[in-house]
């Protein structure tokens, strides 16, 4: 008897234990959590979350793996802002979202559109960039000799999309697709000059960035869409300060200048 | 353009360190769990076994990226004493012990009870403790015999680690991929590049402990396999 009562008693322990290790973090945590842009200050450096393959809004520098691009740019302008150092995490494009709220990184920047769903879950900024759409098809396809109206001109055909994205959203809607969603460009590139789509739908500098590498043409674009960056809810002193560089860097022509840098002459 | 020697050196500079330091953390964490869940299993009372069991029984049914994402998003201040950055490594690494643990157990579990029950009552008998017997006669031959089939374990968690890209950790993986990225031509080769990579951390270190440390024990007439 005395044996059980012991065991048992071991057992309460342990979840006993178990119960004040996962309470007692609360304890030193504040109650009231400060705001974010002063966490930020305080620890120094800004979380900035991407998805680096997606050249040429961010994609990595061989032989020193240094994630470069467009979005990188602006966040530095961002950091320089908030006077702290830039620190990016790279991230696959669907779990952004999550690791944002959860806390892991401070901000999205991967070339993300504004949609409704996207602002329900995380606060977006004013439009940092537009870009179209488009559908490509390599070269060579027989499928569609011309260009195309509309996207239900695509039903009965493959059609690869990134994870994750409005385009696969937009995709999805349609009856009669068959939407292949990939975690990135790159597959997504890939799995078309391999024959394993027809076609893909893209943002437009996506296309210009792989249009030497491989063989491709467009059918269709789609209207101009808004990308914003992305942080939590609840932050307004972060948000404004990332509106305003926007606004400011617009202003001042430093904006102008990144988008001349990593898009060159192509309307984006 | 970089050249296939290139590509090694690519993923060995910017993946290699995190691999090999996820692998061996998440292997010692394991193996401290699963030497006291095997014992726990073997001599414990009626709720020990059924606590290691459940555990095991719990940890062995969850895909290691869905735990990775339960402490690395899931439970976003689980290691709220370390720096922001260190969160998604020590999350990875806490996955990979908890479920390397469910599965090590299992193996000390068979070495443990592979030794001859006739020892420890031999040991009993000369006037050793519970305790002292255990730990100097059962111990360093459940050890042993354990080699063989723990170098499995090992293959399975250096490979497990390549999960831990999806949180944003650079290992072989994630860099063969990112040189993919860069070089579209070469895509296929650097991902080739770390597959032989990974085979040659595997198969070696399975063929030198488990193969060998198999025929010495058949030497000393001892284990099966």
């Amino acid at each position: 008897m005395k044996r059980e009562i012991g065991i048992l008693g071991m057992i309460i322990c342990i979840a006993l234990g178990f119960t004040a290790g996962w309470f007692i973090p609360g304890l030193f945590v504040e109650p009231t959590p400060t705001p974010l842009i002063d966490q930020i200050k305080d620890r120094g450096y800004i979380i900035v979350g991407t998805s680096a393959d997606y050249p040429p809004f961010e994609n990595k520098t061989y032989p020193g793996g240094l994630i470069v691009g467009f979005d990188i740019d602006v966040s530095q302008m961002i950091a320089d802002e908030l006077g702290v150092t830039l620190q990016m995490q790279d991230i696959g494009f669907d779990s952004l979202i999550g690791a944002c709220r959860a806390g892991t990184i401070d901000m999205i920047a991967a070339a993300m559109t504004y949609n409704a769903e996207r602002a329900a879950q995380l606060a977006a900024s004013a439009t940092y960039i537009s870009v179209r759409q488009v559908v490509i098809v390599k070269n060579s396809s027989l499928d569609f000799p011309s260009p195309i109206t509309n996207l239900t001109d695509l039903i009965t055909f493959d059609v690869g999309c990134q994870s994750g994205t409005v385009m696969q959203d937009e995709l999805d809607a349609i009856s009669g697709i068959n939407v292949f969603a990939q975690a990135s460009a790159d597959i997504l590139m890939q799995d078309l000059n391999a024959g394993g789509v027809d076609a893909v739908y893209v943002d437009g500098p996506i296309y210009d960035a792989w249009k030497n590498t491989f063989d491709l043409r467009v059918i269709y674009s789609s209207e101009e869409e808004p990308l914003a960056l992305w942080t939590r809810h609840g932050e307004p002193a972060l948000l404004y300060e990332i509106n305003k560089v926007i606004f400011d860097s617009y202003q001042d022509g430093r904006m102008n200048t990144l988008i001349n840098k990593w898009f060159g002459n192509v309307t984006a | 353009m970089p050249n296939l020697f290139d590509i090694f050196f690519y993923i060995i500079f910017h993946g290699l360190f995190n691999t090999l330091l996820l692998t061996a953390l998440g292997l010692l964490g394991g193996f401290l769990l699963g030497i006291i869940l095997a014992i726990m299993r073997v001599y414990g009372a009626k709720e020990l076994i059924w606590l290691s069991s459940g555990y095991e029984k719990l940890l062995r049914g969850i895909p290691i990226l869905v735990l990775i994402y339960i402490f690395a998003f899931g439970m976003p201040d689980l290691f709220w004493y370390l720096d922001l950055l260190d969160r998604p490594l020590a999350s990875v690494i806490l996955a990979l012990a908890l479920r390397s643990g469910a599965y090590q157990s299992q193996i000390f579990r068979g070495a443990i009870l592979s030794v001859n029950p006739g020892q420890m009552e031999a040991s009993r008998a000369l006037g050793m403790s519970k305790i002292q017997s255990f730990r100097s006669i059962i111990m360093p031959q459940a050890l042993r015999l354990a080699v063989p089939s723990w170098t499995n374990e090992y293959a399975v968690v250096i490979k497990d680690s390549s999960f831990a890209y999806a949180v944003g950790i650079v290992e072989m993986t994630k860099a063969g991929y990112d040189l993919g990225v860069g070089f579209t031509d070469l895509w296929a080769l650097s991902i080739g590049v770390v597959a032989i990579l990974y085979f040659l951390f595997t198969y070696p270190v399975a063929r030198v402990f488990g193969e060998r440390q198999t025929k010495k024990l058949k030497k000393l007439g001892m284990g099966g396999g």
